[in-house]
């Protein structure tokens, strides 16, 4: 198969797979699918800047002790031209009890293809295994890769050997990693960097690294940020940008870029509660589905209160009702930037709560863990610690 | 005579005794409609002589009373909440807290095992409210049981409880950026290095 077509057929079929689910309940709790849409401005070693449109439907399906993802990206320049790149990975993961505790194996394997423009194209296909030590706060990994690349030539053998270790203090996540490539005749190190954080509903990535002791493959240093912004279940925000070097493996050309996008997600599969009652589409009796999307923050105080913040900056009158309450209405008091809070008292533990919004039906926030409940519709679960 | 002055200290002794646990009902449970009121209360009363906390079954009948469900409906919730608290108990141990129970009844509710909950009991020295919680919560959020299981059973040992609430909350983002829900339990329990191969692909990038 031709490596351009290689990379449509890749492309078209994460694609395919993707949307075709999309809309629907997933068909199973580990299969999910993703779509991505964003602008970018990305200027490419040697080339001008320009700005770019860009489509990445990606699917996942996981097992424990398995995964497998195939994602695509359709990249359209201002210019007109297009780039397409496709990939399929799979993870497989050693059982518990084949290893002494804490150590954990992995095997990869790695199929891709990208096609610019219709005049280069390449293709890759690696496999990679990795010996986890994972520790509760910390841990390290050792692993080799070795396949074959093809820049539409000959196929060059590929070989990389990596080390990498991680740590992890509160909400911030800690990696360094350093890693030798031969690809073909092709040498080069890279020592890379990342940080990691979330609070509420934001996520930060950060990267910093550098390419030396390089023979074909560039010099330099490089670095990301990145920022995702959860909006809902199926939606986010993303923006990025920074510099990357350039990947032997894959094809791809380093390069300077921002970007910005919505990822859309298929929705999250309930479980089957073993509850007799069956859950009421309606509205009024709770589905978060039907366009409520009124979010419920649970922010506990030093002082052993709690603040209970709801989002509806459209409502004229906001309430919630939970087990903290003896399940009698509390009226929430408006604030700023469509916030509605109440200040409580709450035990620690786990509590049920409902919310109405303009007098409708009792409903179940966002922001909390939603279960069916026992009268026909659903109910928040929260934890407060 | 006798059996005259002795069938009406009966009599009295019943209505004093009625009238004694007709007070001794939740003045909560008012809200119930007069049929359902004294059912729940004999629920209640079977859990407190079980020394099954009494609190959420009133709890549950109280919410189904707000959401205008039926009677029948309520007493079938409550019973069944008193049923998982016992399960709960037998899984847990006599002297588990009321918060676990409540929390472990959840969880075997989710779809945990009896098991699961016996093995977190012999993990973990403090309470089990947050992990038992998390546990719960995680099912709920579309993990399968083993591997929720797994990762909270991990955690737990030696996990404070807000660590355990950070670590759900870091699971639900990477849930809703497209991780499946097990790959992102496994990811955070073992922090991000692991899946390497099969990572989901993180936005942005042209």
């Amino acid at each position: 198969m031709r490596p351009a077509a290689a990379a449509r057929r890749v492309w078209a079929a994460s694609l395919t797979a993707a949307t075709s689910i999309f809309g629907a309940r997933a068909p199973a709790a580990q299969t999910t699918g993703t779509v991505d849409i964003a602008a970018s401005t990305v200027r490419y070693d040697g080339f001008l800047p320009s700005g770019a449109a860009s489509l990445t439907p990606a699917l996942s399906w996981e097992r424990p002790g398995a995964a497998v993802t195939a994602r695509g990206t359709y990249l359209r320049f201002e210019s007109g031209r297009r780039s397409l790149q496709g990939l399929v990975a799979a993870s497989l993961f050693t059982p518990p009890g084949l290893l002494p505790r804490r150590w954990r194996g992995e095997l990869s394997l790695s199929a891709g293809g990208s096609s610019y423009a219709d005049f280069a194209s390449f293709w890759h296909a690696t496999g990679e295994a990795q010996l986890h030590f994972v520790a509760e706060r910390r841990g390290a990994w050792i692993g080799g890769t070795g396949g074959r690349s093809s820049y539409g030539r000959v196929p060059r053998p590929v070989a990389v050997a990596g080390i990498g270790v991680w740590t992890r203090r509160a909400r911030v996540t800690v990696a360094a990693s350093a890693s030798r490539s031969f690809v073909g005749d092709t040498a080069y190190s890279d020592l890379a960097s990342t940080v990691h954080t979330g609070r509420g509903r934001m996520e930060l990535d950060a990267s910093l690294g550098a390419r030396v002791s390089s023979r074909g493959a560039g010099h330099g240093v490089y670095g990301e940020v990145r920022t995702t912004l959860t909006l809902g279940e199926r939606t986010a925000l993303f923006a990025a940008g920074g510099r990357y070097p350039t990947d032997p493996v894959t094809g791809s050309v380093a390069g300077r870029y921002a970007s910005a996008g919505l990822r859309l997600r298929t929705p999250l599969r309930r479980p089957a509660i073993r509850d007799p009652w069956r859950v009421s589409r309606s509205p009024a009796s709770g589905d978060g589905e039907a366009g409520f999307t009124a979010r419920l923050d649970v922010q506990p105080a030093p002082d052993g209160t709690v603040r209970l913040v709801v989002y509806a900056p459209a409502a004229a009158t906001v309430e919630l009702a939970g087990d903290f309450t003896d399940w009698q209405p509390v009226v929430l008091r408006r604030t700023v930037g469509g916030a509605w809070e109440s200040v409580l008292r709450i035990p620690s533990g786990v509590h049920r709560v409902n919310m109405r919004i303009d007098g409708s039906g009792w409903i179940a926030p966002t922001g909390t863990t939603r279960v069916t409940d026992e009268f026909g519709g659903e109910v928040g679960i929260v934890t407060v610690p | 005579m006798t059996l005259a002055v002795t069938s009406t200290a009966l009599l009295a002794a019943m209505l004093v005794a009625a009238r004694a646990a007709a007070q001794q009902i939740d003045p909560r449970l008012e809200r119930l409609d007069a049929t359902t009121r004294p059912i729940v209360a004999t629920l209640v009363d079977s859990a407190r002589g079980a020394a099954l906390p009494t609190e959420p079954l009133v709890q549950r009948a109280l919410e189904g009373a707000t959401k205008r469900a039926a009677g029948e409906v309520i007493v079938a919730a409550v019973r069944r909440l008193a049923v998982d608290l016992g399960h709960a108990r037998d899984a847990l141990g006599s002297t588990t807290s009321p918060a676990e129970l409540i929390a472990g009844a959840a969880a075997l509710r989710a779809g945990a095992s009896p098991t699961i909950l016996t093995e977190l009991r012999h993990t973990r020295r403090e309470p089990l409210t947050v992990p038992l919680a998390v546990l719960a919560d995680l099912v709920a959020s579309g993990v399968p049981v083993d591997s929720a299981a797994a990762a909270v059973l991990a955690l737990a040992a030696r996990a404070r409880d807000a660590d355990l609430v950070e670590f759900r909350r870091a699971v639900e983002r990477n849930i809703a950026l497209g991780a499946p829900p097990a790959a992102a339990t496994a990811a955070m329990a073992a922090s991000v290095q692991v899946n390497a191969g099969a990572r989901q692909q993180r936005p942005g990038r042209p």
